[in-house]
């Protein structure tokens, strides 16, 4: 008790919360939209994005397109679950490929898991999708997929896997999916220098474990940004590194939804510390690095939407420590995704069933 | 009247208190099967902070959760008794199950098959839970056949 007073001690002197120096506006690029969960910017004018409802829309030249894409696979709406994550392909500007990846039910429907595709993106629709992923085993609950990717310099793709909530112990366990970050190549086979891939126990795919409900990734220079939902309390911002386990269930700052102790301890040697963690939880939702000048005062800033109360946090890190943040657009409600555009404009999805994207522009 | 309103609150504490017990011990033992330093102290702790905290800290107070179960559960058991020629301990024991067994079963119905009382996720939970509602039901039916003696 007397670790953690003093760590928040430390934490108020060492972080600076900051108001904003920047003069925006808010232009609303699309409105009434079902449940918009995931974006992924193509150019400053095109835009694709994901409706939870089984959705894949597109911005085009500026304008919503009526119509969703066709091609898409059954996704299951219910509960967390549906068309969430999307990526393009590092070399989407000569390929046209994307990555989604959605809740899918198994046949029968009584259980789910979370799969992700690549697709080609043509007008109107999207085909040759191919199943590069399917996280194993399948869940009973709809709830806690994950469901984001990102990147590595190497090509390689990281998707986030969440623990289903009633298998969060599954998370210290090597021999199935759930609360890990798992790395594949494009065409779903397996990097031969993943970190598990020796070990006979382990499922090839796994990068990281010990992560609870992970729903923003995002990679700056190489280093793998990650912030994952805790339950009442203790949400994470973690710097994702191979073979390193992250701790929950065992390690945590928050309790149960019913207030009880899920653990008691916050530490343990060979368990990851989180760079940040928030108590209350601020549910953040997805993540954006900020790297341009048009708010320089936010240049080189990772941008966290977050759902509670509704907001977007910047934070500024330095050597693993965060030197700076601030708390931006808490008039949209709850913010699904960010993502920042080439023309340096910040873009966002507000949550729910009439979810908007909007543009931040320069005032 | 006062005695029987004194008797259902026992009850009703009961059944909390063994609910909590069941959590911290669902908990406790698998962190001491991942090598967590769980001791007497760290658990003795827990369990009291659970007390307070799953009762005031937590989306909904398990024990207001577990009243309204044992009263719907009670009043049923009570109209059925004029009819059917049970124990009392024995009926308000099945009512004291019955209850916790709606709560453990239908509360994931209504949050996607969640289990929000973790400790009643597997079916031994679930069982273990249903167990703990028997007991504090055969404490409330046996006070009653005491007090008629």
């Amino acid at each position: 008790m007397r670790k953690r007073i003093l760590i928040s001690i430390g934490l108020i002197f060492s972080i600076h919360l900051i108001a904003s120096e920047e003069n925006y506006a808010y232009e609303t690029l699309a409105e009434d939209l079902s449940h918009p969960w995931g974006l992924a910017v193509i150019d400053e004018n095109n835009i694709i994005f994901t409706e939870l409802s089984g959705n894949l829309r597109i911005i085009e030249n500026g304008k919503l397109n009526p119509e969703p894409l066709s091609g898409v696979p059954e996704v299951l709406f219910a509960g967390q679950g549906g068309l969430s994550g999307i990526i393009l392909d590092p070399s989407f500007n000569d390929n046209k490929r994307i990555y989604i990846a959605f809740s899918s039910p198994d046949a029968g429907k009584k259980t789910n898991t979370l799969e992700v595709v690549s697709a080609t993106l043509n007008s109107g629709s999207i085909s040759n999708v191919k199943t590069i992923f399917k996280a194993s085993p399948s869940r009973r609950t709809a709830a806690h997929y994950g469901a984001r990717m990102a990147f590595l310099d190497d090509g390689t793709l990281l998707i986030t896997s969440g623990d289903g909530f009633n298998y969060r112990e599954q998370a210290q366990y090597l021999d199935n999916h759930y609360g890990k970050i798992v790395r594949i190549n494009t065409d779903g086979s397996i990097p031969q220098d993943n970190p598990f891939l020796s070990n006979t126990a382990a499922l090839p795919e796994i990068w990281s474990y010990g992560h609870r409900n992970l729903q923003g990734i995002t990679v700056v220079d190489g280093v793998v940004y990650e912030n994952e939902h805790g339950p009442m309390g203790g949400d994470e911002l973690n710097i994702a590194e191979p073979a390193k386990n992250y701790g929950w269930p065992a390690i945590t700052y928050g309790k149960d939804y019913s207030g009880a102790t899920i653990s008691p301890f916050t530490e343990k040697e060979g368990m990851e510390q989180p760079i940040k963690y928030w108590v209350p939880s601020i549910a953040p939702s997805g993540m954006a690095y900020y790297d341009d000048t048009l708010f320089p005062n936010w240049t080189d800033s990772l941008l966290i939407s977050a759902l509670v109360p509704g907001d977007v946090r910047r934070l500024k890190v330095e050597n693993s420590k965060i030197t700076e943040e601030e708390i931006l657009f808490s008039d949209l409600g709850r913010i699904r995704d960010v993502a920042s555009s080439p023309d340096g404009t910040i873009i966002l999805a507000t949550d729910g069933p009439n979810g908007k994207l909007i543009r931040v522009i320069k005032k | 009247m006062v005695l029987n309103s004194l008797n259902l609150i026992l009850s009703i504490l009961i059944a909390t208190c063994l609910v909590i017990l069941q959590e911290t011990m669902s908990n406790m033992f698998w962190l001491i099967s991942v090598d967590m330093p769980v001791t007497i102290g760290v658990f003795v702790s827990t369990y009291f902070s659970n007390l307070l905290l799953m009762n005031g800290g937590g989306a909904i107070p398990i024990v207001a959760l577990i009243a309204v179960g044992f009263l719907i559960a009670y009043t049923v058991a009570k109209i059925l008794l004029i009819w059917i020629n049970v124990s009392k301990a024995n009926a308000y024991a099945l009512a004291g199950a019955a209850a916790i067994m709606a709560i453990v079963l239908l509360m994931p119905l209504a949050f996607y098959n969640l289990d929000v009382l973790a400790g009643g996720r597997s079916i031994l939970g679930k069982t273990i839970l249903v167990f703990f509602g028997l007991v504090s039901g055969y404490y409330f039916g046996k006070s009653l056949e005491k007090q008629r003696v």
